[in-house]
């Protein structure tokens, strides 16, 4: 907390400032979801999950189709106004290999072609070029010729001219990028024999000759990849007497061990019976179909398989990500769920006792910047305590006659202390300095106590190791959705999170809300300290490295008014994760410590900082996922998963309200909540890292008032409704 | 328009057209697949049209963010029943929320006895009808149509009735020839299309003092009566016999949610809530409504129309949301002050729009279809008549003329002066003094 603003008018010009760097603030954490959904369109694209159309075109008629195309051979060329086709001669056969490459079945299929020497042709798929780039690559070292199938295989009597021009150059670019080749050989996916030409692909056939591509058929087709057995795949592959062919098999799509051992088979034998094994422009005795590629064309492929490459990568990692988060976070609510049970159990026994009761007076600390509007209400929820007290007002140079009102109020008990403005950290420790009692309550100048709470959050002190004590604080403004989803989340966080610290024994934050410190504890490690945004996170540290117990009280209520625009809880919550960041950073020497100081370091801190900072880092992960899954299917199992997260969630959320006494309607904006609210945080959270990461120095960023009017606590008759969206600090969970 | 009186709130006026104004024609009729839209009648019963004179009288403020809910309600019921795209329904359901912003009228007029109010509902409601009954029904009769069309003539006149009362939907002549090149085939359904939206306005009206009664007793049962019923004519557990009562008591399930949603708005049901409730519900009700819809192969040509209670649950989730967030302007946000003169226009002959838009879709269609016989432009630009785009001008062109020709009748019923464009856009009356005063001033 560098400083609570020294000044107004500098407060208000930094904030102006800060929003029109707004952009900035926004700019890396929008960079990396943008990069993030890029990465994953690719994915989607290269895996046949985005344009893929999946319909076959009926048999039409033939009335279009030149005759001597539908009797001639299966290398149909219509280049330049040419209409030839040619045939295979005799004894030489071009085994095609389609849809490939395959990282199972295709290595298996070179390997096989090697032991024979065979050369074939492989029609590549551009998707698949583009995601096995080395298989396209050692067909061509290997002498095998490469053609286009497509890029993602669709029949494309169905398509545009505009699409067709895409699909071609969309599969050569991966080819070129795989390869650094260029081809000019192309089969039409759901092709067969010339004769099947009809008058819906021939326009097409003509329109991709007009490109000034071959466009290859077959004279046999194996049917492998209906896996009718090796026999039958043998038979259906081999002409008859001894006629030259162009034999049609697939090296994916599925299980292609049939065609692994046909050909196995089917080479030796034929070879036997004089056959040769050329890829087509050997068989044909042409020039070859390939040219290599340089220039800025070659850097255009190679950049585009790499970006494919890095997206397949990226996705791996992402799902390894989820199945990461995806532990932490139900591992987590299921320690939670057990562990605020143990609490509660624990706590609610009928006898249980944390010492001899605490009776003797306290001090309440009630650090106050410019809060005129609700410091009234505050100091007489105080007087209203059925503890003995005694309140000390620390004024931190408000211009807004705070410190007048208290006064004013002529009531006993009551000292104000007026400061120039230092800063909440230097408030707190000049209260502490004129504090006459031994136990001191902290609490913030908008917060309104029951008359029980005082004395509830002192009990813990009977027991001699309890250094700090963190009490409840509740949202008073829980009407509107946001105030019901910080009510949520503070009964959540109050119910399920600090009873699993308590129970650990890593309660990581005093609530500047409602706290309770033995100023014997306090004074060896000097008090409040400024050295970061949360200093209340930052003294509970130093406290467990101290060696004290930090324990929860769950009757200690205190009300408190959560904020109620988003800019104004963006604020607090960058504050606290941003303060939650610099204090771990702060004691990060106890993990390397003995005694005490090493316990908490060596457990204590890396529990906090996988729950607080890394865990929240991981969690957009289920967002992204959801999204992905919505878009590229399966959608039925993403919305059930999704269901299911949310499913506990609420059952954790149901149990915290009801270990708290709450009603159960608030719960309804669960759903909501997860889809609006979280992401919030975790942009907060982003945002603190990069930060943290660029050494950003934060300014302290005073919420500003809205004077709206809290729900008096139900239950809690007398307690003045109060006024507030101040720098509260109720923090729930940190 | 000489110089217009000194009002700092009114901008000066945009002749803003609602169309957008791009190129493409239509050849293709209007699309009529579902039940029309509904036109706000009435909307303006208890708040009178001319804001002046109300505020003169110191009577409630026109909301007028009720009053652009209305002007794009109406505004999107004659793009719907132009193009059909069935994504409109879903974008912004018209129906549901003119049913919700009539009701809402009601329940505030309600504070006075009962039959004074239904009486001065239906003399609002009805005059509007008649003239369109009047000039319909005779162009139904001299192209052909008569007591003997299906050989009950008794029925026939007594059929009739309903043109004056519609407690059913009124009677029209099928595959009628129409006049060749201005107005195309089968006219008089057309015509006819959007009168159930009047026929369910009417049983609303006659019901609300009992339907306001229930609300006060048990609110929230009542409100979701309707989904019920709608459910259980949606899921077979009610079958009706006949067509006429079936077919009005499936509107008014549909809708019947959304009108009771208006009255509860006004009673204040709504705001009894957590402000957190309706944003939390709405969504997930909205979800339940799509998702049944989808399930019931919702499509252009069957979409929320043809599935009822997809329709109501919609509607009734879309109608919570916008009520819930209703900011109540007393006047307009800067963005919306250009369009103040349109929309008071729509606002002050809602009836007359709706009532008589399908026709006018129909002879803009047919018009422009008339351009077919150019060979010019067929050559040229078969684009521009394959679009509907130049359709929706023209429909608005024809649309604003029957503002000036049968509109008056919304004044006389309302027992106003007529006025032939009642945009707000001259000094009354009412506002003479203030602005003489300021000019004083």
């Amino acid at each position: 907390m560098a400083s609570r603003t020294r000044r107004h008018g500098a407060a208000r010009s930094a904030r102006e400032g800060s929003r029109r760097r707004l952009p900035l603030r926004l700019l890396l954490p929008l960079l990396v979801l943008v990069a993030l959904s890029a990465m994953l369109m690719l994915r989607g694209y290269v895996h046949s999950e985005i344009l893929a159309d999946h319909r076959v075109q009926p048999p039409a008629a033939t009335t279009g189709v030149p005759e001597k195309i539908l009797e001639g051979g299966p290398v149909i060329d219509v280049r330049g106004g040419r209409t030839e086709s040619v045939s295979v001669p005799d004894h030489r056969l071009v085994l095609t290999f389609d849809d490939g490459p395959d990282p199972t079945w295709t290595p298996r299929v070179l390997d096989i072609l090697k032991k024979h020497d065979a050369h074939a042709v492989f029609f590549v798929t551009g998707t698949m070029a583009s995601r096995y780039p080395d298989l396209v690559e050692r067909m061509v070292d290997e002498g095998h010729e490469v053609g286009l199938h497509t890029f993602n295989h669709p029949d494309l009597s169905f398509q545009s001219k505009k699409r067709i021009d895409w699909e071609l150059s969309q599969n050569q670019l991966a080819l070129t990028g795989a390869a650094g080749v260029r081809t000019s050989l192309f089969r039409p996916p759901y092709s067969s024999f010339a004769d099947a030409m009809d008058d819906k692909s021939w326009p097409v056939t003509e329109y991709i000759g007009s490109r000034g591509y071959i466009t290859v058929v077959n004279n046999t087709d194996s049917e492998d990849w209906k896996k009718p057995g090796v026999d039958e795949i043998i038979r259906r592959a081999t002409p008859q007497g001894g006629k030259g062919a162009i034999v049609l098999m697939h090296d994916s799509g599925g299980d292609r061990h049939q065609t692994v051992q046909a050909l196995d088979r089917f080479l030796p034998d034929l070879k036997k019976k004089g056959y040769e094994f050329d890829n087509l422009t050997e068989a044909l005795d042409a020039p070859s179909a390939m040219s290599p590629v340089t220039g800025a064309e070659l850097w255009k492929g190679k950049a585009w398989v790499f970006l494919v490459q890095a997206s397949e990568r990226l996705t791996d990692i992402l799902v390894v990500g989820l199945a990461i988060i995806g532990t932490l976070v139900i591992g987590r609510f299921v320690l939670m769920l057990l562990l605020s049970g143990v609490h509660a159990r624990r706590v609610r026994r009928r006898r249980f006792r944390w010492g001899p009761a605490v009776t003797e007076p306290v001090t309440v600390l009630v650090p106050a910047y410019n809060e005129a509007k609700c410091i009234e209400n505050t100091v007489r929820s105080l007087v209203a305590s059925d503890h003995p007290i005694e309140v000390i007002v620390i004024d931190d140079g408000s211009s807004d006659g705070t410190a007048r009102i208290v006064e004013g109020l002529g009531l006993p008990g009551v000292r104000v202390i007026r400061q120039l403005n230092a800063g909440k950290p230097a408030a707190l420790n000049r209260g502490l300095a004129n504090a006459r009692h031994d136990i001191v309550v902290m609490m913030d100048g908008d917060t309104v106590f029951e008359p029980s709470t005082v004395r509830e959050l002192v009990q813990p002190f009977g027991d001699p190791r309890v250094g700090a004590v963190a009490g409840n604080a509740k949202v008073g403004n829980k009407d509107s959705l946001i105030g019901a989803w910080q009510h949520i989340e503070y009964v959540m966080g109050f119910n399920l999170d600090r009873r699993m610290y308590d129970v650990l024994g890593c309660m990581p934050t005093i609530p500047g809300a409602v706290g309770a410190f033995r100023r014997s504890a306090l004074e060896p490690i000097g008090g409040m300290s400024d050295d970061t945004l949360a200093e209340d996170t930052d003294v509970t540290m130093a406290l467990h490295r101290a060696g004290w117990r930090v324990v929860y009280a769950e009757n200690a209520r205190a009300w408190t008014e959560a904020p109620e625009s988003v800019s104004q809880l963006w604020s607090q919550r960058y504050r606290w994760s941003y303060g939650t960041m610099q204090a771990i950073w702060k004691h990060r020497r106890a993990v390397i410590e003995k005694g005490p100081s090493g316990r908490f370091g060596r457990v204590g801190l890396p529990f906090v900082s996988l729950f607080m900072v890394v865990a929240p880092l991981l969690a957009p992960l289920i967002d992204v996922f959801l999204l992905y899954g919505l878009v590229f299917g399966p959608t039925g199992k993403t919305i059930v998963a999704w269901l299911g997260v949310l499913a506990i969630q609420a059952v954790c959320a149901a149990y915290a309200f009801r270990l708290d006494r709450e009603k159960l309607t608030p719960l309804i904006s669960l759903p909501l909540q997860q889809i609006l609210y979280r992401q919030i945080m975790y942009v907060v959270l982003l945002q603190s890292w990069i930060t943290a990461l660029t050494g950003g120095r934060l300014r302290w960023q005073k919420l500003r008032r809205s004077g709206g009017v809290s729900a008096p606590p139900p239950g809690a008759d007398g307690i003045p409704p109060q006024r507030r969206s101040g720098a509260m600090d109720g923090r729930p969970v940190g | 328009m000489t110089t217009p009186p000194y009002d700092p709130t009114r901008p000066t006026p945009a002749p803003a057209m609602p169309v957008p104004p791009l190129p493409g024609p239509t050849r293709s009729a209007p699309h009529m697949t579902a039940p029309p839209l509904h036109p706000p009648v009435g909307a303006d019963t208890a708040v009178p049209v001319a804001p002046e004179q109300e505020q003169a009288r110191r009577a409630p403020v026109r909301d007028r963010y009720f009053d652009l809910l209305r002007a794009v309600a109406l505004f999107r019921v004659v793009l719907y029943h132009l193009m059909g795209w069935a994504w409109l329904p879903v974008a912004f359901p018209s129906i549901g929320v003119m049913f919700a912003l009539a009701g809402n009228l009601m329940a505030r007029s309600l504070k006075r006895p009962a039959v004074q109010v239904v009486r001065s509902r239906l003399r609002r409601l009805l005059p509007p009808l008649w003239l369109l009954g009047a000039v319909g029904v005779t162009g139904m009769v001299l192209q052909g149509w008569g007591p003997n069309e299906d050989g009950h003539p008794g029925w026939w006149w007594f059929h009739l009735l309903y043109w004056v009362l519609p407690l059913s939907d009124p009677p029209f002549a099928e595959g009628l020839p129409g006049i060749h090149g201005i107005l195309g085939e089968d006219w008089a359904s057309e015509l006819a299309g959007p009168l159930w939206y009047i026929r369910a306005y009417l049983w609303y009206v006659l019901l609300s003092p009992v339907l306001l009664r229930a609300l006060r007793a048990l609110p929230w049962l009542t409100i979701l009566a309707p989904l019920v019923l709608s459910a259980a004519f949606q899921f077979g557990y009610l079958n009706l016999p006949g067509e006429r009562f079936p077919s009005a008591l499936t509107d008014f399930s549909t809708f019947g949610a959304c009108w009771i949603l208006g009255m509860a708005h006004q009673e204040g049901v709504l705001k009894r809530l957590p402000r957190y409730v309706v944003p939390s519900v709405a969504p997930v009700i909205a979800a339940v409504g799509l998702w049944y819809a989808f399930r019931e192969g919702f499509k252009t040509g069957y979409d929320l129309d043809s599935i009822p209670f997809a329709q109501a649950v919609w509607s009734f989730a879309t109608v919570l949301l916008l009520l819930h967030v209703s900011p109540s302007w007393s006047e307009w946000p800067r963005p919306l002050r250009r369009w103040d003169r349109l929309i008071t226009l729509l606002n002050s002959r809602a009836v007359t729009i709706y009532l008589w838009h399908n026709v006018c879709i129909l002879v803009a269609a047919t018009l422009w279809d008339q351009l077919w016989g150019f060979d010019v432009v067929y050559e040229h630009v078969p684009w521009l008549l394959e679009s509907p785009w130049p359709v929706l001008v023209v429909a608005w062109l024809l649309i604003g003329s029957c503002i000036v020709w049968f509109g008056w009748m919304e004044d006389v019923a309302a027992k106003r002066t007529p006025r032939l464009w009642p945009d707000g856009g001259k000094p009354s009356a009412a506002k003479q003094p203030r602005a003489r005063a300021a000019h004083r001033g």
